[in-house]
């Protein structure tokens, strides 16, 4: 084919998408296969190339540097579960909203509607914090998919963390008065103790390094 | 595996390639059905990479761009070769099941 100036500026804007590392070493390189492989008289990227290597971008930009061990991936599976608990909560926290009430004044008849009001407010920044949870778990599961060593130091203080809030929520007595909101609180914290402890295997310590390599 | 991975694999069998050629050794193997495009192909590479499937055998300067050829790796080669060993035993099964149905013929 002719070669076209415009063409390979066109490519060059998509491969833009990858990450820079995999550009470094491999953009000149596509380039030239891209350009072998325009049709004749070519000027501008077929929708069909940008979409391929649009797609292309995002798995390299989505997946692992390298294939991470057993251990690793099962606690990437575990942490995305986490995400999906978190959304359980959230959920399971405003369905039994109602029920909550009743459950607190079989408990305690003198409870005030200034206190009820109180919960209230705590349950919604709870709420609003779900979101901000689901992030966390995924973000940690990308992370540690990604073989950040500070990663598994991460997870291991959002395991902590968990346990704390788990505990916070056993004094308050919310085990009495919404059982199923700490009972997947619960599952929660055994989630992130199954993951924290595969990510701090023998098998999964050299997956770690301080700089992930690339080839 | 993938059919694009087999078939990459497989164009890397009898010797380095570059990506270009990988291309048309793909095009030419499947018959023209699977057509790489580049995007597919440096992405599978580079998973191949990093699972030490393949490595860089040389590159090359043509025409003022870099022309890197690949070769499959011991393991590699030990990955493919029981690929296809695999689906060679279960295209076997298959037509001999059609044979017994009379479902081609022989």
């Amino acid at each position: 084919m002719s070669y076209s100036p415009e063409l390979e500026r066109g490519y060059r804007r998509l491969l833009a998408c990858y990450p820079r590392s995999f550009r470094r070493e491999n953009a000149d390189e596509i380039i030239g296969v891209l350009l072998a492989t325009a049709a004749e008289d070519q000027r501008r990227v077929g929708p069909a190339e940008s979409a391929d290597l649009i797609r292309g971008a995002l798995r390299m930009r989505l997946r692992p540097p390298g294939r991470p061990p057993g251990a690793v991936l099962g606690a990437m599976r575990l942490m995305c579960a986490g995400a999906v608990a978190s959304v359980a909560l959230l959920i399971t926290m405003v369905v039994t909203t109602g029920d909550l009430k009743s459950a607190i004044l079989a408990l305690d008849p003198a409870f005030t509607a200034a206190q009820w009001h109180g919960v209230l407010v705590e349950l919604a920044v709870r709420e609003w914090c779900a979101p901000l949870v689901v992030f966390v778990w995924l973000w940690l599961a990308w992370a540690n998919g990604r073989g950040r060593n500070w990663a598994r130091l991460a997870l291991g203080a959002w395991f902590i963390f968990l346990v704390l809030n788990t505990l916070s929520s056993l004094a308050q007595g919310v085990a009495l008065v919404a059982p199923a909101d700490f009972a997947v609180g619960v599952v929660e914290c055994l989630i992130a103790a199954t993951a924290t402890s595969l990510v701090f295997t023998r098998r999964s310590w050299l997956y770690y390094q301080p700089e992930p390599v690339r080839y | 595996m993938q059919e694009a991975t087999f078939l990459i694999l497989t164009a890397l069998a009898d010797g380095s390639q570059h990506g270009y050629g990988i291309i048309t050794e793909v095009a030419q193997i499947s018959g023209g059905r699977v057509r790489l495009r580049a995007g597919t192909l440096y992405t599978a590479l580079d998973r191949l990479r990093a699972d030490k499937l393949i490595e860089v055998d040389r590159e090359e300067i043509v025409e003022g761009r870099l022309r890197r050829y690949y070769r499959l790796t011991p393991s590699g080669t030990t990955v493919l070769s029981a690929e296809a060993a695999r689906l060679h035993a279960n295209a076997t099964v298959a037509l001999k099941r059609l044979r017994l149905a009379g479902g081609m013929a022989t």
